[in-house]
Protein backbone atom coordinates (compact mmCIF):
# COMPACT_ATOMS: atom_id res chain seq x y z
CA UNK A 1 0.00 0.00 0.00
CA UNK A 2 1.51 3.19 -0.53
CA UNK A 3 1.43 6.17 1.65
CA UNK A 4 -1.50 8.44 -0.77
CA UNK A 5 -3.91 5.80 -0.77
CA UNK A 6 -3.71 5.58 3.55
CA UNK A 7 -7.18 6.79 4.70
CA UNK A 8 -7.57 9.65 7.21
CA UNK A 9 -7.92 8.35 9.87
CA UNK A 10 -10.60 10.85 11.67
CA UNK A 11 -12.72 9.91 8.31
CA UNK A 12 -15.05 7.18 9.30
CA UNK A 13 -16.17 9.36 12.97
CA UNK A 14 -16.94 12.42 10.65
CA UNK A 15 -20.34 10.40 9.85
CA UNK A 16 -20.84 7.09 11.93
CA UNK A 17 -24.26 6.62 10.40
CA UNK A 18 -22.83 5.73 7.11
CA UNK A 19 -19.54 4.32 8.10
CA UNK A 20 -19.90 2.70 12.12
CA UNK A 21 -23.50 0.65 11.66
CA UNK A 22 -21.89 -2.74 12.26
CA UNK A 23 -21.54 -2.87 15.97
CA UNK A 24 -20.84 -6.07 18.81
CA UNK A 25 -23.36 -5.92 21.88
CA UNK A 26 -22.72 -8.24 24.81
CA UNK A 27 -25.49 -8.95 26.88
CA UNK A 28 -25.04 -7.86 30.43
CA UNK A 29 -22.29 -5.27 29.32
CA UNK A 30 -23.29 -1.79 29.59
CA UNK A 31 -21.66 1.16 30.61
CA UNK A 32 -23.03 1.15 34.40
CA UNK A 33 -21.76 -2.57 34.37
CA UNK A 34 -18.46 -1.05 32.66
CA UNK A 35 -17.64 1.39 34.66
CA UNK A 36 -20.23 2.76 36.64
CA UNK A 37 -19.29 4.46 39.84
CA UNK A 38 -15.62 3.77 38.95
CA UNK A 39 -13.51 6.58 40.02
CA UNK A 40 -10.05 5.00 38.74
CA UNK A 41 -8.95 4.41 42.27
CA UNK A 42 -6.26 1.78 41.53
CA UNK A 43 -4.95 2.78 38.55
CA UNK A 44 -1.53 4.06 37.42
CA UNK A 45 -1.49 5.86 34.08
CA UNK A 46 1.64 6.61 32.15
CA UNK A 47 1.99 9.66 30.47
CA UNK A 48 4.61 9.39 27.40
CA UNK A 49 5.10 13.26 26.87
CA UNK A 50 6.27 16.42 27.49
CA UNK A 51 6.25 16.04 31.07
CA UNK A 52 3.77 16.69 33.43
CA UNK A 53 2.93 20.19 35.49
CA UNK A 54 2.24 18.69 38.75
CA UNK A 55 1.30 21.96 40.75
CA UNK A 56 -1.47 22.62 37.58
CA UNK A 57 -4.98 22.78 39.21
CA UNK A 58 -6.00 20.35 36.43
CA UNK A 59 -3.89 17.73 37.75
CA UNK A 60 -4.65 18.25 41.77
CA UNK A 61 -1.71 16.51 43.07
CA UNK A 62 -2.20 13.01 41.12
CA UNK A 63 1.14 13.05 39.77
CA UNK A 64 3.21 10.36 41.98
CA UNK A 65 6.04 10.26 40.21
CA UNK A 66 8.24 12.46 37.19
CA UNK A 67 11.07 10.59 35.21
CA UNK A 68 12.72 11.52 31.98
CA UNK A 69 14.98 9.32 29.77
CA UNK A 70 18.59 10.60 30.00
CA UNK A 71 20.61 9.90 26.79
CA UNK A 72 24.09 8.78 27.87
CA UNK A 73 26.73 7.08 26.36
CA UNK A 74 25.78 3.76 27.54
CA UNK A 75 22.67 4.09 25.86
CA UNK A 76 19.12 5.62 26.74
CA UNK A 77 19.07 5.71 31.00
CA UNK A 78 15.35 6.48 32.81
CA UNK A 79 16.00 9.44 35.67
CA UNK A 80 14.22 11.19 37.96
CA UNK A 81 12.56 14.50 36.10
CA UNK A 82 11.90 18.00 37.89
CA UNK A 83 7.92 18.47 37.81
CA UNK A 84 7.74 20.99 34.48
CA UNK A 85 6.04 20.38 31.16
CA UNK A 86 8.26 21.70 28.52
CA UNK A 87 5.06 22.45 26.08
CA UNK A 88 2.08 22.24 27.89
CA UNK A 89 0.78 18.50 26.13
CA UNK A 90 1.43 16.26 28.60
CA UNK A 91 -0.11 18.22 31.17
CA UNK A 92 -3.56 18.48 29.32
CA UNK A 93 -3.57 15.13 28.57
CA UNK A 94 -3.40 14.39 31.85
CA UNK A 95 -5.90 16.93 32.49
CA UNK A 96 -8.54 15.04 29.90
CA UNK A 97 -8.15 11.75 31.71
CA UNK A 98 -8.20 12.84 35.34
CA UNK A 99 -11.59 14.96 34.40
CA UNK A 100 -12.89 11.63 33.81
CA UNK A 101 -11.39 8.98 36.13
CA UNK A 102 -10.21 11.60 38.89
CA UNK A 103 -8.67 9.04 41.22
CA UNK A 104 -6.08 7.49 39.11
CA UNK A 105 -2.60 8.00 39.63
CA UNK A 106 -0.52 9.98 37.03
CA UNK A 107 3.45 8.60 36.10
CA UNK A 108 5.12 11.35 33.91
CA UNK A 109 7.53 9.48 31.07
CA UNK A 110 9.26 12.90 29.87
CA UNK A 111 10.33 11.42 26.55
CA UNK A 112 10.90 15.02 24.97
CA UNK A 113 12.25 18.34 24.55
CA UNK A 114 15.71 19.83 25.86
CA UNK A 115 17.79 17.19 24.29
CA UNK A 116 15.27 14.64 23.23
CA UNK A 117 14.18 15.72 20.16
CA UNK A 118 12.80 13.30 17.98
CA UNK A 119 15.20 10.35 19.72
CA UNK A 120 12.97 7.37 18.74
CA UNK A 121 15.57 5.61 21.24
CA UNK A 122 14.21 7.72 24.51
CA UNK A 123 10.80 7.15 23.31
CA UNK A 124 11.28 3.25 23.34
CA UNK A 125 12.99 3.38 26.66
CA UNK A 126 10.77 5.28 28.26
CA UNK A 127 8.13 3.34 26.93
CA UNK A 128 9.99 0.10 27.90
CA UNK A 129 9.84 1.55 31.62
CA UNK A 130 6.55 2.38 31.70
CA UNK A 131 5.74 -1.81 30.87
CA UNK A 132 8.48 -2.74 33.50
CA UNK A 133 7.01 -0.80 36.14
CA UNK A 134 3.88 -2.63 35.42
CA UNK A 135 1.77 0.87 34.85
CA UNK A 136 -1.93 -0.44 34.28
CA UNK A 137 -2.66 2.00 31.20
CA UNK A 138 0.22 4.18 29.09
CA UNK A 139 -1.40 7.59 27.05
CA UNK A 140 0.82 7.91 23.67
CA UNK A 141 0.01 10.83 21.78
CA UNK A 142 3.70 10.32 19.69
CA UNK A 143 5.00 7.61 17.54
CA UNK A 144 7.76 6.96 15.36
CA UNK A 145 8.22 6.93 11.82
CA UNK A 146 11.81 5.19 11.93
CA UNK A 147 12.09 1.82 10.02
CA UNK A 148 14.93 0.72 12.36
CA UNK A 149 13.34 1.09 15.63
CA UNK A 150 9.48 -1.00 14.27
CA UNK A 151 11.37 -3.67 16.13
CA UNK A 152 12.19 -2.52 19.19
CA UNK A 153 8.54 -1.18 18.91
CA UNK A 154 7.02 -4.45 17.91
CA UNK A 155 8.53 -6.10 20.78
CA UNK A 156 7.51 -3.58 23.49
CA UNK A 157 3.92 -3.77 22.10
CA UNK A 158 3.68 -7.68 22.71
CA UNK A 159 5.68 -7.41 25.96
CA UNK A 160 2.75 -4.50 26.99
CA UNK A 161 0.02 -6.59 25.73
CA UNK A 162 0.70 -10.31 27.08
CA UNK A 163 1.49 -8.02 30.45
CA UNK A 164 -1.69 -6.16 30.07
CA UNK A 165 -1.01 -3.25 30.37
CA UNK A 166 -2.50 -1.41 27.96
CA UNK A 167 -1.44 1.29 25.69
CA UNK A 168 -3.53 3.82 23.87
CA UNK A 169 -1.59 5.54 21.11
CA UNK A 170 -3.00 8.76 18.96
CA UNK A 171 -2.97 8.04 15.66
CA UNK A 172 -1.22 10.19 13.33
CA UNK A 173 -3.85 12.22 11.16
CA UNK A 174 -1.26 12.47 8.16
CA UNK A 175 -0.79 8.91 6.10
CA UNK A 176 2.37 7.67 6.77
CA UNK A 177 3.21 4.27 9.11
CA UNK A 178 4.14 5.16 12.32
CA UNK A 179 5.36 2.67 15.69
CA UNK A 180 3.81 1.31 17.87
CA UNK A 181 0.34 3.80 17.29
CA UNK A 182 -1.30 1.68 14.22
CA UNK A 183 -0.47 -1.87 15.35
CA UNK A 184 -3.11 -4.13 16.38
CA UNK A 185 -2.56 -4.51 20.13
CA UNK A 186 -2.73 -0.99 20.93
CA UNK A 187 -5.58 0.97 21.43
CA UNK A 188 -5.20 3.54 18.46
CA UNK A 189 -7.54 6.60 18.96
CA UNK A 190 -8.68 9.86 16.27
CA UNK A 191 -10.69 12.36 16.66
CA UNK A 192 -14.72 13.06 16.48
CA UNK A 193 -15.50 16.24 16.56
CA UNK A 194 -18.76 15.95 18.87
CA UNK A 195 -18.36 17.56 22.17
CA UNK A 196 -18.90 15.07 24.72
CA UNK A 197 -16.27 13.19 26.35
CA UNK A 198 -18.28 10.15 27.09
CA UNK A 199 -19.14 9.18 23.60
CA UNK A 200 -16.66 6.43 22.21
CA UNK A 201 -17.16 5.03 18.65
CA UNK A 202 -15.20 1.75 17.50
CA UNK A 203 -14.20 1.76 14.29
CA UNK A 204 -14.55 -2.16 13.05
CA UNK A 205 -12.40 -0.82 9.76
CA UNK A 206 -8.72 -0.72 11.57
CA UNK A 207 -6.50 0.33 11.43
CA UNK A 208 -7.48 2.99 14.06
CA UNK A 209 -10.04 1.38 16.36
CA UNK A 210 -11.46 4.06 18.46
CA UNK A 211 -12.71 7.51 17.67
CA UNK A 212 -13.23 9.72 20.82
CA UNK A 213 -13.68 13.54 21.17
CA UNK A 214 -10.75 15.68 19.78
CA UNK A 215 -11.97 18.86 18.30
CA UNK A 216 -12.58 22.23 19.96
CA UNK A 217 -10.91 20.48 23.58
CA UNK A 218 -10.68 22.49 26.15
CA UNK A 219 -7.48 21.53 27.77
CA UNK A 220 -4.86 22.32 30.50
CA UNK A 221 -1.70 24.04 29.14
CA UNK A 222 1.44 25.23 30.61
CA UNK A 223 2.01 27.05 33.43
CA UNK A 224 -1.48 26.61 35.09
CA UNK A 225 -3.29 27.81 31.62
CA UNK A 226 -5.93 26.39 29.59
CA UNK A 227 -6.47 26.42 25.82
CA UNK A 228 -8.36 24.86 23.46
CA UNK A 229 -7.20 22.15 20.84
CA UNK A 230 -7.70 20.03 18.20
CA UNK A 231 -6.22 16.94 17.43
CA UNK A 232 -5.87 12.90 17.81
CA UNK A 233 -3.66 13.56 20.40
CA UNK A 234 -6.47 15.27 22.70
CA UNK A 235 -8.69 12.24 21.15
CA UNK A 236 -6.21 9.46 22.98
CA UNK A 237 -6.79 10.92 26.43
CA UNK A 238 -10.34 10.30 26.21
CA UNK A 239 -10.06 6.36 25.94
CA UNK A 240 -6.97 6.14 28.27
CA UNK A 241 -9.70 7.96 31.04
CA UNK A 242 -11.96 5.03 30.32
CA UNK A 243 -9.92 2.14 30.22
CA UNK A 244 -8.42 3.64 33.19
CA UNK A 245 -12.22 3.66 34.52
CA UNK A 246 -13.11 0.11 33.22
CA UNK A 247 -9.59 -1.35 35.24
CA UNK A 248 -10.49 0.54 38.21
CA UNK A 249 -13.75 -1.48 38.18
CA UNK A 250 -12.63 -4.58 36.98
CA UNK A 251 -9.07 -5.21 37.53
CA UNK A 252 -6.92 -7.59 35.58
CA UNK A 253 -8.82 -7.09 32.20
CA UNK A 254 -6.50 -7.88 29.63
CA UNK A 255 -6.47 -5.40 26.75
CA UNK A 256 -8.24 -7.89 24.28
CA UNK A 257 -11.26 -7.74 26.84
CA UNK A 258 -10.94 -3.95 27.25
CA UNK A 259 -11.17 -3.28 23.95
CA UNK A 260 -14.68 -5.82 23.72
CA UNK A 261 -15.83 -3.92 26.74
CA UNK A 262 -15.68 -0.82 24.69
CA UNK A 263 -16.65 -1.89 21.43
CA UNK A 264 -19.78 -3.23 23.16
CA UNK A 265 -20.75 0.23 24.81
CA UNK A 266 -20.05 2.41 21.73
CA UNK A 267 -21.91 4.80 20.95
CA UNK A 268 -21.96 3.06 17.00
CA UNK A 269 -25.52 3.71 15.79
CA UNK A 270 -28.14 0.94 15.88
CA UNK A 271 -27.84 0.30 19.37
CA UNK A 272 -31.61 0.04 20.59
CA UNK A 273 -31.02 2.21 23.36
CA UNK A 274 -28.57 5.06 23.23
CA UNK A 275 -28.28 6.19 26.46
CA UNK A 276 -25.03 7.39 27.72
CA UNK A 277 -23.75 6.72 31.28
CA UNK A 278 -21.94 9.54 33.25
CA UNK A 279 -20.52 8.17 36.51
CA UNK A 280 -20.99 10.39 39.59
CA UNK A 281 -17.23 11.00 40.42
CA UNK A 282 -17.02 12.53 36.99
CA UNK A 283 -19.83 14.61 37.22
CA UNK B 1 44.98 3.88 7.17
CA UNK B 2 47.37 3.72 4.33
CA UNK B 3 48.03 7.62 4.00
CA UNK B 4 47.85 7.41 -0.13
CA UNK B 5 44.07 5.92 0.34
CA UNK B 6 43.33 8.40 2.56
CA UNK B 7 44.25 11.45 0.67
CA UNK B 8 42.28 9.66 -2.27
CA UNK B 9 39.18 9.54 -0.31
CA UNK B 10 39.38 12.52 1.37
CA UNK B 11 40.14 14.13 -1.98
CA UNK B 12 36.76 12.25 -3.32
CA UNK B 13 34.64 13.70 -0.55
CA UNK B 14 35.90 16.77 -1.06
CA UNK B 15 34.75 17.01 -4.27
CA UNK B 16 31.31 15.09 -3.37
CA UNK B 17 30.88 18.03 -1.41
CA UNK B 18 31.34 20.50 -3.79
CA UNK B 19 29.23 18.83 -6.32
CA UNK B 20 26.37 18.80 -3.31
CA UNK B 21 26.75 22.49 -2.79
CA UNK B 22 26.23 23.36 -6.53
CA UNK B 23 23.48 21.03 -6.70
CA UNK B 24 21.76 22.90 -3.66
CA UNK B 25 22.80 26.43 -5.03
CA UNK B 26 21.49 25.32 -8.47
CA UNK B 27 18.25 23.85 -6.48
CA UNK B 28 17.55 26.51 -3.91
CA UNK B 29 15.44 28.81 -5.63
CA UNK B 30 12.90 26.18 -6.78
CA UNK B 31 12.88 24.39 -3.38
CA UNK B 32 12.10 27.92 -2.12
CA UNK B 33 9.83 28.75 -4.82
CA UNK B 34 7.83 25.74 -4.94
CA UNK B 35 7.44 26.22 -1.23
CA UNK B 36 6.02 29.67 -1.81
CA UNK B 37 3.34 28.47 -4.03
CA UNK B 38 2.50 25.70 -1.36
CA UNK B 39 1.83 28.21 1.59
CA UNK B 40 -0.11 30.59 -0.95
CA UNK B 41 -2.41 27.97 -1.92
CA UNK B 42 -2.93 27.50 1.91
CA UNK B 43 -3.26 30.75 2.76
CA UNK B 44 -6.06 31.18 -0.22
CA UNK B 45 -7.75 28.13 0.58
CA UNK B 46 -8.05 28.70 4.62
CA UNK B 47 -8.78 32.21 3.91
CA UNK B 48 -6.42 33.13 6.53
CA UNK B 49 -3.89 35.66 7.98
CA UNK B 50 -0.91 34.03 7.17
CA UNK B 51 0.65 30.45 6.78
CA UNK B 52 4.49 29.63 7.02
CA UNK B 53 6.76 26.89 6.54
CA UNK B 54 9.50 25.78 8.91
CA UNK B 55 12.26 23.81 8.48
CA UNK B 56 14.58 21.88 10.74
CA UNK B 57 18.74 23.11 10.49
CA UNK B 58 21.89 21.98 12.20
CA UNK B 59 23.80 23.82 14.16
CA UNK B 60 22.19 25.23 15.67
CA UNK B 61 19.45 23.07 16.15
CA UNK B 62 16.59 25.71 14.97
CA UNK B 63 13.46 25.14 12.98
CA UNK B 64 13.75 28.24 10.39
CA UNK B 65 10.76 29.92 8.74
CA UNK B 66 11.45 29.98 4.95
CA UNK B 67 8.10 31.32 3.45
CA UNK B 68 4.85 33.06 4.41
CA UNK B 69 1.90 34.14 2.78
CA UNK B 70 -0.73 36.24 3.93
CA UNK B 71 -1.38 39.72 5.54
CA UNK B 72 0.36 38.91 8.48
CA UNK B 73 2.85 36.61 7.65
CA UNK B 74 5.64 38.28 6.19
CA UNK B 75 7.21 38.77 9.67
CA UNK B 76 8.09 34.92 10.31
CA UNK B 77 10.35 34.81 7.27
CA UNK B 78 14.20 34.13 8.49
CA UNK B 79 13.08 33.73 12.41
CA UNK B 80 13.92 30.77 13.83
CA UNK B 81 12.47 28.98 17.20
CA UNK B 82 14.04 26.02 18.74
CA UNK B 83 12.61 22.84 18.26
CA UNK B 84 11.89 22.12 21.98
CA UNK B 85 9.53 24.92 22.05
CA UNK B 86 6.04 26.10 21.33
CA UNK B 87 3.22 24.59 18.82
CA UNK B 88 5.71 24.17 15.85
CA UNK B 89 8.67 22.95 17.85
CA UNK B 90 5.63 20.39 19.45
CA UNK B 91 4.50 19.45 16.07
CA UNK B 92 8.00 18.81 15.15
CA UNK B 93 9.27 16.99 17.67
CA UNK B 94 6.34 14.49 18.24
CA UNK B 95 5.29 14.31 14.05
CA UNK B 96 1.66 14.95 15.50
CA UNK B 97 -0.75 17.29 13.57
CA UNK B 98 -2.47 19.83 16.10
CA UNK B 99 -4.49 22.67 16.19
CA UNK B 100 -5.49 25.32 19.05
CA UNK B 101 -7.49 28.02 20.06
CA UNK B 102 -7.78 31.00 22.14
CA UNK B 103 -3.87 31.24 22.05
CA UNK B 104 -3.65 35.07 21.99
CA UNK B 105 -5.87 35.56 25.17
CA UNK B 106 -3.60 33.17 27.21
CA UNK B 107 -0.99 35.40 28.46
CA UNK B 108 1.43 31.93 28.90
CA UNK B 109 1.24 31.29 25.16
CA UNK B 110 4.72 31.27 23.29
CA UNK B 111 4.53 35.14 22.77
CA UNK B 112 8.18 35.80 22.58
CA UNK B 113 8.25 33.91 19.04
CA UNK B 114 4.74 35.43 18.18
CA UNK B 115 5.62 39.45 19.18
CA UNK B 116 9.07 39.01 16.76
CA UNK B 117 6.48 38.21 13.63
CA UNK B 118 4.97 41.47 14.22
CA UNK B 119 1.71 39.26 15.06
CA UNK B 120 0.24 37.58 17.83
CA UNK B 121 -2.45 35.12 16.41
CA UNK B 122 -6.20 34.03 17.91
CA UNK B 123 -5.88 30.35 16.52
CA UNK B 124 -3.10 28.24 15.19
CA UNK B 125 -3.08 25.18 12.95
CA UNK B 126 0.00 23.02 12.58
CA UNK B 127 1.07 19.99 10.02
CA UNK B 128 3.91 18.13 10.22
CA UNK B 129 6.03 17.67 6.92
CA UNK B 130 7.61 14.35 7.32
CA UNK B 131 8.94 11.12 4.55
CA UNK B 132 9.87 8.33 5.57
CA UNK B 133 13.20 9.01 7.32
CA UNK B 134 11.84 11.55 9.70
CA UNK B 135 10.36 14.87 10.38
CA UNK B 136 11.18 17.73 8.59
CA UNK B 137 9.45 20.64 9.47
CA UNK B 138 6.35 21.88 9.92
CA UNK B 139 3.79 24.14 8.21
CA UNK B 140 1.40 26.40 10.33
CA UNK B 141 -1.90 28.25 9.59
CA UNK B 142 -2.43 31.43 11.81
CA UNK B 143 -6.21 32.79 12.21
CA UNK B 144 -8.81 31.40 9.46
CA UNK B 145 -11.37 34.31 8.89
CA UNK B 146 -14.68 32.39 8.85
CA UNK B 147 -13.99 30.49 12.51
CA UNK B 148 -12.27 30.66 15.82
CA UNK B 149 -11.04 27.51 15.20
CA UNK B 150 -9.91 24.64 13.11
CA UNK B 151 -12.27 21.98 11.89
CA UNK B 152 -11.20 17.70 11.40
CA UNK B 153 -11.48 18.80 7.67
CA UNK B 154 -9.17 21.92 7.98
CA UNK B 155 -6.15 19.26 9.68
CA UNK B 156 -6.92 16.71 6.97
CA UNK B 157 -6.42 19.39 4.09
CA UNK B 158 -3.43 20.65 6.15
CA UNK B 159 -2.02 17.36 6.15
CA UNK B 160 -2.47 17.40 1.65
CA UNK B 161 -0.85 21.15 2.02
CA UNK B 162 1.94 19.14 4.16
CA UNK B 163 2.74 16.44 1.95
CA UNK B 164 2.92 18.46 -0.74
CA UNK B 165 5.73 20.33 0.94
CA UNK B 166 7.37 17.65 1.41
CA UNK B 167 7.41 16.12 -1.93
CA UNK B 168 8.60 19.88 -3.45
CA UNK B 169 11.77 19.26 -0.20
CA UNK B 170 12.37 15.47 -1.49
CA UNK B 171 14.06 16.42 -4.19
CA UNK B 172 16.53 18.59 -3.11
CA UNK B 173 16.95 17.28 0.48
CA UNK B 174 19.83 16.01 -0.30
CA UNK B 175 21.73 18.67 -1.64
CA UNK B 176 20.01 20.60 1.41
CA UNK B 177 22.44 18.88 3.61
CA UNK B 178 25.88 18.05 2.25
CA UNK B 179 27.45 16.98 5.88
CA UNK B 180 24.62 14.62 6.48
CA UNK B 181 24.96 13.18 3.31
CA UNK B 182 28.33 12.44 3.53
CA UNK B 183 27.87 10.76 7.23
CA UNK B 184 25.88 8.55 5.72
CA UNK B 185 27.08 6.86 3.13
CA UNK B 186 30.87 6.69 5.13
CA UNK B 187 28.65 5.00 8.03
CA UNK B 188 27.20 2.84 4.91
CA UNK B 189 30.99 2.21 3.37
CA UNK B 190 32.57 1.80 6.65
CA UNK B 191 30.61 0.86 9.08
CA UNK B 192 33.97 -0.07 11.50
CA UNK B 193 33.96 3.54 11.94
CA UNK B 194 33.52 5.56 15.30
CA UNK B 195 30.71 8.36 14.92
CA UNK B 196 34.03 10.70 16.22
CA UNK B 197 35.81 9.48 13.02
CA UNK B 198 33.03 10.00 10.81
CA UNK B 199 32.71 13.54 12.18
CA UNK B 200 35.83 14.30 11.86
CA UNK B 201 35.90 13.27 8.38
CA UNK B 202 33.36 15.19 7.58
CA UNK B 203 34.24 18.14 9.03
CA UNK B 204 37.83 18.00 7.21
CA UNK B 205 35.63 17.32 3.59
CA UNK B 206 33.16 20.49 3.95
CA UNK B 207 35.68 22.51 5.73
CA UNK B 208 36.83 24.57 2.83
CA UNK B 209 33.99 24.41 0.59
CA UNK B 210 34.06 27.64 -0.36
CA UNK B 211 30.36 29.81 0.75
CA UNK B 212 31.52 33.61 0.04
CA UNK B 213 28.68 33.90 -2.06
CA UNK B 214 31.01 36.83 -3.63
CA UNK B 215 33.48 34.36 -4.90
CA UNK B 216 33.40 34.28 -8.87
CA UNK B 217 32.79 30.44 -9.11
CA UNK B 218 29.86 30.45 -7.11
CA UNK B 219 28.42 33.87 -8.49
CA UNK B 220 28.71 31.96 -12.07
CA UNK B 221 26.31 29.24 -10.31
CA UNK B 222 24.37 31.86 -9.31
CA UNK B 223 23.87 33.33 -12.68
CA UNK B 224 23.27 29.76 -14.37
CA UNK B 225 20.88 28.98 -11.20
CA UNK B 226 19.15 32.45 -12.89
CA UNK B 227 19.42 30.59 -16.53
CA UNK B 228 16.55 28.37 -15.71
CA UNK B 229 13.50 30.26 -16.90
CA UNK B 230 15.53 31.05 -19.91
CA UNK B 231 14.12 30.00 -23.47
CA UNK B 232 16.26 27.42 -25.73
CA UNK B 233 17.42 29.96 -28.15
CA UNK B 234 19.05 32.09 -24.95
CA UNK B 235 20.43 28.89 -23.44
CA UNK B 236 22.37 28.27 -26.56
CA UNK B 237 23.16 31.42 -26.64
CA UNK B 238 25.02 31.21 -23.65
CA UNK B 239 26.11 27.83 -24.22
CA UNK B 240 28.40 29.10 -27.02
CA UNK B 241 29.04 31.85 -24.88
CA UNK B 242 30.44 29.34 -22.25
CA UNK B 243 32.10 27.65 -25.24
CA UNK B 244 34.21 30.89 -26.18
CA UNK B 245 35.56 31.52 -22.81
CA UNK B 246 36.69 27.78 -21.86
CA UNK B 247 38.30 27.65 -25.44
CA UNK B 248 40.14 30.94 -24.74
CA UNK B 249 40.76 29.77 -21.08
CA UNK B 250 42.59 26.70 -22.92
CA UNK B 251 44.34 28.50 -24.92
CA UNK B 252 45.76 30.48 -22.53
CA UNK B 253 46.77 27.70 -19.83
CA UNK B 254 48.10 25.47 -22.98
CA UNK B 255 50.26 28.47 -23.86
CA UNK B 256 51.08 28.86 -20.04
CA UNK B 257 52.37 24.92 -19.88
CA UNK B 258 54.33 25.79 -22.89
CA UNK B 259 56.02 28.58 -22.01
Amino acid sequence: MTSSELPAWSEPFADPRRDLRRSLRLRGVTRKWAWGDATGAGVRVGIIDSGLENDHPRLRGRVVQNVTVEMTDDGPKVVPDGTADMFGHGTACGGIILSMAPEVELVSIRVLGADLRGKGTAFAAGLEWAIEQGLQVCNLSLSSKSESLYPIFHDLADRAYFQSTVLVSAANNVPAASYPSLFSSVFSVAAHPEPDPWRVYYNPAPPVEFGAWGVDVPIAWKDGGSTVATGNSFAAPHIAGLVALILSKHPGLSPFEVKAVLASVADNPGRRHPWRHRTDAAG
Amino acid sequence: MAEPTADAAIAALVAASRRSAVGRRLQGEVEQSLLQSIVDATVRLFDAEAASIALFEHDPDRLEFRVAAGDKGAGAVGLAVPPTQGIVGYVYSTGQALALSDVGNDPRFNRDAAEQTGYVPRSIAAAPLFDEHGTLGVLQVLDKRSSPTFSLRDMELLGVFAGQATVAIAAAKVQRDTARLLASVLAEIGPELEAEQVDALVASATANLDTDDEAPFWRMVDQIARMRGMSDREMSLVADILEVVAGHAERTQRGRIGQ
